[in-house]
């Protein structure tokens, strides 16, 4: 008797979910960071929910930077006959190959987060970093926050990442014509670390920092305790970066940073994997998304609220 | 001749090595910025630590009854999410989310030591598979978010764990106290009591410790149990600190923490174990990390120099060991 009820309530699930899977497209959402980063909580948290309101499919992955591994992640797609692929670039070049293969295999491939122009995705959905960087030196320039012969402070967690290659190279293209000095220090992806480190070089180098650029969502939101441990008050040091963490929107709001850059990062993997349900639908994307805003403390509580999920 | 006998038992100390690197690497960090030893300097050393201390502490037991746990790294990041979770999400009072924290740990702990003197597999492989366990649980819990601990303002729990307080320049953590507290008492047990040297026999032949009665296996169990329950407090007293509870925290601690231990003096194959040893094999590396950052190295040579000392330091110990040897 339970055997029976048991395939006939296996038969009806199955009748139940028949329609549903003929319907349902399956995307794969390929990221190059790490589970861990605040910042990319916020990116799958925008991919969760547009395979929430839409009813597709999304399998999400991440690689914490393995460029192999990423790249076995698309062609594991490819061969799952994926209706789409949305990825991030672990590696400048990195993405060349298996995005050829992609479209040889007519899946549509749309890159988002961190840009590669050379590989031939359907189209690039959000920020641009080297312009960031420009942006964050050009803010401390135009308020009178720093001036030639100054030198700032540009922690990161992951010195050599792509991210924080490109947005150093910004950085340079300001300061370098107006001979303002810098220098990038190794903070590590942990959090008690990072604070450790952060203590450790402002201490040492407090007189001659006169602003500090976070290069990361970790480093950035880490100055009211790094400050705090220090004994420098907020506002003492200006500090422009990474604004995409509660804690970043509450030192914009309290006056430890100066000015946050906000990414988009649910926006960012909601609009790529609608671009790529567009182009499985047949209608290819003909142009690229650049997401972004640098917030002051004026429209600080925007952001806090959309990251507090209040 | 007196004076010279009262040298002679110093330098023939296990822990003498470890002691003279600790104040060649003083002397020279204050020799190029005096500011290294300045209260606050000081104090931003101490508060992180002794943290990895904690962890250190129960490492240098573990290891000498032959043994060793990679997975302290994971759980000192899994048991303050387990606590603000529990916390942050009403569903228990902040001690009792950190008793269940202490309570899952030891249970990893128990877990540990079960499989490696029950199914007898090595402890490199046991504690490496709890690794992955634990920190992907950690991370399917939380979803990847960080637990946000920013609301421990004046609960006493808090307080007693890391709260600070300040003598003259230096802000004094209480975390200190608990690692002084953690220092005597493993010192104690190691030095003083049946315990250390069931700890000691197990490490050392463990043959010969099972026909003498010594209960090699339970002795090594509850040494996994107090190792992970020491992490857990590590960790849960560090989110206090740092205000932040990460599913990520912790990552490769495990490594610096058996280079702490391994450098204070005790063995690596186990039998042999020093707590002041460890005590300070824990501030010769963690002074170094604070020390080359106040004499200005570059930011991104960071990892040279770390990994240069730690070499340099290594073959100095080696040195000081053979000539301790020699001389015993």
């Amino acid at each position: 008797m339970f055997r029976r009820l048991t395939l006939l309530l296996c038969g009806m699930l199955l009748a139940l979910a028949a329609p549903a899977a003929a319907q349902a497209k399956t995307f794969y959402w390929i990221s190059h960071g790490s589970p861990a980063d605040p910042v990319w909580t916020y990116f799958l948290a925008g991919a969760k929910q547009w395979a929430a309101d839409t009813g597709q499919t999304v399998n999400t992955s991440f690689h914490n930077g393995d460029v192999p591994s990423h790249q076995e992640a698309v062609r594991a797609a490819i061969a799952a006959k994926a209706d789409g692929i949305v990825t991030t670039s672990p590696d400048p070049g990195s993405l060349i190959e298996v995005v050829k293969e992609a479209k040889a295999a007519g899946i549509p491939i749309i890159n988002f987060n961190t840009p590669d122009p050379k590989a031939a995705f359907d189209a690039y959905v959000g920020g641009d970093n080297t312009t960031f960087g420009r942006h964050w030196a050009q803010y401390l320039v135009d308020k009178g926050l720093v001036k030639s012969g100054d030198f700032v402070w540009l922690p990161v967690e992951v010195p050599g990442a792509t991210y924080g290659v490109q947005e150093e190279e910004g950085i340079a293209s300001v300061f370098k014509p107006l001979e303002i000095t810098w220098e990038v220090t190794d903070s590590t992806l942990d959090q008690a670390e990072i604070i450790s480190r952060m203590v450790d070089y402002l201490t040492a180098n407090r007189t001659k920092i006169k602003a500090v650029i976070g290069l990361g969502d970790l480093v950035t939101g880490s100055i009211k305790r790094v400050f705090d441990q220090v004994g420098v008050k907020p506002g003492e040091i200006p500090v422009v970066g990474w604004g995409n963490s509660l804690d970043t929107t509450q030192e914009v709001l309290t006056g430890y940073v100066n000015a946050a850059q906000w990414q988009d990062p649910q926006a960012t993997s909601y609009v790529a994997l609608s671009l790529a349900a567009m182009a499985s639908g047949g209608v290819p994307p003909g142009f690229n998304v650049i997401t972004g805003a640098l917030y002051e403390k004026d429209t600080a509580a925007v952001y806090d609220k959309i990251l507090s999920g209040k | 001749m007196e004076h010279r006998s009262i040298v002679h038992r110093l330098v023939a100390k296990p822990e003498f090595g470890p002691l003279v690197l600790l104040v060649v690497e003083l002397a020279v960090f204050w020799a190029i910025n005096p500011e290294f030893l300045s209260p606050q300097n000081i104090s931003n050393t101490l508060a992180f630590t002794v943290e990895l201390g904690l962890i250190a502490l129960a490492m240098t037991l573990l290891m000498t009854s032959g043994e060793f746990d990679l997975s302290v790294g994971s759980v000192f990041g899994f048991a303050p999410v387990l606590m603000w979770t529990l916390f942050n999400s009403g569903a228990a009072p902040l001690e009792v989310g950190f008793v269940a924290a202490l309570a899952v740990a030891a249970l990893i702990g128990l877990v540990n030591g079960w499989f490696v003197t029950g199914l007898k597999i090595p402890s490199f492989l046991v504690t490496l598979g709890m690794l992955l366990v634990v920190r992907g649980t950690a991370l399917f819990i939380t979803d990847g978010f960080p637990q946000r601990t920013w609301n421990t303002g004046g609960n006493w729990l808090a307080w007693l764990l890391a709260g600070d307080f300040f003598v003259g320049g230096f802000r004094i953590y209480m975390s200190l106290f608990w690692f002084i507290a953690a220092a005597l008492a493993m010192g104690y047990v190691l030095n003083q009591t049946k315990a250390g040297n069931w700890i000691q026999a197990a490490g050392g032949n463990p043959g010969a410790a099972r026909a003498r009665g010594v209960r090699v296996g339970r002795t090594k169990i509850a040494l996994f149990v107090l190792s992970s329950m020491m992490a857990a407090l590590a960790g849960v007293i560090s989110s206090v600190r740092t205000s932040a509870a990460n599913p990520n925290s912790g990552t490769g601690y495990e490594l610096e923490v058996i280079a702490m231990v391994v450098i204070g003096g005790t063995a690596l194959s186990g039998g042999r174990g020093t707590i002041l040893g460890t005590v300070l094999g824990i501030f010769i590396l963690r002074v170094m990390r604070n020390g080359i950052v106040l004499i200005g190295v570059p930011g991104l040579a960071y990892n040279i120099f770390i990994g240069a000392i730690i070499l340099g330091m290594m073959a100095l110990h080696s040195w000081l060991e053979r000539r301790h040897q020699a001389g015993t």
